[in-house]
């Protein structure tokens, strides 16, 4: 698909025009994920919407296999693009087979019965995206997480090159968003469609994604996830808040402001890295050299338990976990006063 | 057992009771006829007192076969609406068929009467009252259709329709203020809703109208599935939503539309009934809810005009408050009933 000079918007009413992107140039190439990502409001449902064709674009075309997309006839383009919206559908009474096989429509005839081609399509999609032992429930009595599961099923029985989703991991738990990501990743490569999704899970999209479609000041940047990091693009999406994309570790945290310095010594790696996360979040900078003259804190390994150590100019307390330790400090940063010894 | 033989089960429940019903609705009557008498009538057309035969087939089969086309239609109607509204609440006369058809009558009935006398005025044979029903709501049906192609939104014209029809309403309502009270007492009787009134001649009229109505339904089966999805995932699957939009009012108003025009305007069973074929069939493929609705839809009708016989007391009931009588508790229950009411988002 090429999308060129493009200019998404909508009307609050019949002669208002508001345009939100314009002169937009994308391109998603086969077997390729694309993510959408950018703040709330940057106009990716908007942009998804008018490539599907429900949301009409004011200027500019859209190309699909090189064909304009307003050349195609409506039963061609349901058999080249299929959408997974943010609606939730509610109908009594309707099988989640019956549901996936609605998909079919472009394929069957005017009665809507499917042949055995049909089911066989039905009953892989639902397969592939591992729901099959929910054939025969109704919609309204499975969770969110199964459910935008058979609205991906559907849409990949409708048996087209490309697959279009609206934050697609919007109502799931943690787990489910990451299987989500990672299923759509893999009927990329094992099938090779074209599947573009907007979602604000940045690290399961870093992890899958084959590109962006980044929405940053006012216009819409594409490239490698990786390539977006390293330009700087992408923490320009948090240009005007109190995060920043942290290039080295992957992650977002808060800007670094002035910081109270902390030393903390520890011999073992997953229990020193925690504690420099509680640290940190606490406001202080650690190091491992060179603060001795602050506080320090130190983690030791006592009869196979371990216990913090936090020693405030003369004074020596210990602490059984990172939570105590943590409160202390809290209280401590408020409160010159000394406190007991532990 | 699975789904699949229940429905053949209840298909062939409903349709032995249709045609018991209909042979009781037939034996019920002001005029007392022994039910031996009506099966020689049926078979061979005459009776030892042969005003019973015209009785029997004159009025009381008409009768009976306007109440099957009337619950088939309605209900296929009403089962439309409420698909392509989304809406479990709308009937088929949400696009203000019932209400032009008002209209159309109060025009004739109320409006000439001021300037004909009365006996030009009772020369009004159904057929005259059925084309002024016909001519208001085909008129009703323009508006709609005119405003459903330039907007987009269901809801929008979902609104559009009952506005409408509440501004028919209020101009019947004048007509009505100015009128005489034989005028007015006639009018209100039509929209109390008759079955009784078609005769053999209208019902070559009725019955393929309701016939095309109901395989217009039919053939927009797989239209009306996808609509279950919603505009906007229909869209994507390949529906012209204008397309489906335009046969399934057409449908709708042909339904409607004749059954108004001969029998008044009839309430509630296109509200309840599709509501009571879904519980039963527990489907929510158009292809079956619209038999389904049509054979429970014919039941009820035919129920509804026993009880209007009020067999026993000499007197009947007007159609409509036996419909509503009937029809109410089930919207209630439905209303109540939350979880079934989210048939549509």
């Amino acid at each position: 698909m090429q999308i060129e000079g493009l200019s998404i918007g909508y009307r609050p009413s019949v002669r208002q025009e508001r345009i939100i992107l314009s002169h937009i140039q994308l391109s998603a190439g086969k077997g390729e994920l694309i993510a959408l990502i950018g703040r709330n409001g940057t106009g990716k449902s908007t942009l998804l919407r008018t490539i599907v064709g429900v949301q009409p674009g004011f200027d500019g075309t859209i190309l699909l296999s090189g064909k304009k997309a307003e050349d195609y006839s409506r039963g061609e383009l349901s058999r080249m693009l299929s959408f997974v919206s943010t609606e939730i559908i509610r109908i009594s009474h309707l099988s989640v087979y019956e549901l996936v096989a609605l998909s079919r429509f472009p394929y069957t005839g005017w009665v809507g019965r499917l042949n055995s081609n049909d089911k066989k399509i039905v009953i892989d999609s639902i397969h592939q995206v591992g729901i099959q032992s929910l054939l025969k429930k109704n919609i309204t009595e499975i969770s969110d997480g199964e459910r935008q599961r058979v609205m991906i099923a559907r849409a990949l029985a409708q048996d087209t090159e490309l697959i279009v989703l609206d934050e697609p991991t919007a109502y799931l738990d943690l787990p489910n968003k990451y299987e989500i990501i990672h299923l759509l990743g893999r009927i990329c490569k094992d099938q090779n469609k074209t599947i573009i999704f907007s979602s604000h899970d940045l690290s399961s999209a870093i992890n899958e994604a084959d590109k962006f479609w980044l929405f940053t000041s006012g216009e819409i940047k594409e490239g490698a996830p990786e390539d977006l990091i390293l330009s700087g693009k992408l923490s320009e999406v948090f240009g005007d808040t109190n995060l920043i994309f942290d290039i080295e570790k992957g992650e977002i945290r808060k800007k670094k402001t002035q910081r109270k310095k902390i030393n903390l010594t520890g011999t073992d790696n997953f229990q020193y890295y925690w504690t420099v996360k509680a640290l940190e979040r606490l406001g202080y900078e650690v190091s491992d050299t060179g603060y001795e003259d602050n506080r320090s804190v130190s983690i030791i390994n006592k009869n196979d338990k371990y216990i913090w150590c936090l020693k405030e100019k003369d004074q020596y307390y210990e602490y059984k976990n990172i939570y105590e330790l943590a409160s202390e400090l809290k209280t401590i940063n408020t409160d010159t006063q000394k406190h007991g010894l532990k | 057992m699975n789904k699949q033989r229940w429905h053949w089960v209840f298909f062939l429940l409903f349709t032995t009771l249709l045609g018991v019903l209909f042979v009781v609705d037939i034996l019920l009557g002001s005029v007392k006829i022994p039910g031996s008498e009506i099966t020689r009538i049926l078979f061979s057309g005459r009776s030892y007192r042969p005003e019973w035969a015209t009785i029997i087939l004159d009025f009381r089969i008409p009768k009976a076969l306007t109440a099957v086309m009337a619950g088939m239609a309605l209900s296929v109607g009403g089962l439309q609406m409420q698909t392509i509204f989304r809406n479990p609440l709308a009937g088929p006369d949400v696009l203000g068929i019932s209400s032009g058809a008002s209209l159309g009558v109060a025009i004739l009935v109320l409006g000439f009467s001021s300037y004909y006398s009365i006996e030009k005025i009772s020369c009004f044979g159904n057929w005259t009252i059925a084309m002024a029903a016909w001519a208001g709501s085909a008129f009703i049906l323009f508006l709609i259709f005119m405003v459903s192609i330039r907007i987009r939104d269901i809801m929008t014209i979902l609104i559009l329709g009952i506005l409408f029809a509440s501004v028919i309403s209020s101009l019947v309502s004048i007509l009505q203020y100015f009128s005489s009270e034989s005028m007015l007492k006639s009018f209100v009787v039509w929209t109390m809703g008759s079955l009784g009134s078609v005769t053999g001649a209208e019902l070559y009229v009725l019955i393929p109208c309701v016939a095309t109505g109901l395989i217009i339904a039919l053939v927009s089966s797989k239209y009306l599935n996808a609509l279950l999805l919603g505009d906007h995932y229909a869209r994507t699957i390949g529906l012209n939503i204008r397309f489906s939009r335009f046969v399934i009012f057409i449908s709708t108003s042909i339904l409607t539309g004749s059954v108004t025009a001969f029998c008044g305007p009839i309430g509630f069973i296109g509200i309840a009934v599709p509501h009571l074929s879904r519980m039963i069939f527990r489907v929510a493929d158009h292809w079956i809810l619209i038999f389904a609705s049509s054979l429970i839809g014919a039941n009820v009708m035919l129920i509804s005009d026993i009880i209007s016989q009020l067999p026993g007391t000499g007197m009947t009931l007007p159609v409509n408050s036996v419909t509503a009588i009937l029809g109410i508790p089930i919207v209630i229950w439905i209303v109540i009933k939350n979880y079934k009411m989210s048939v549509y988002s």
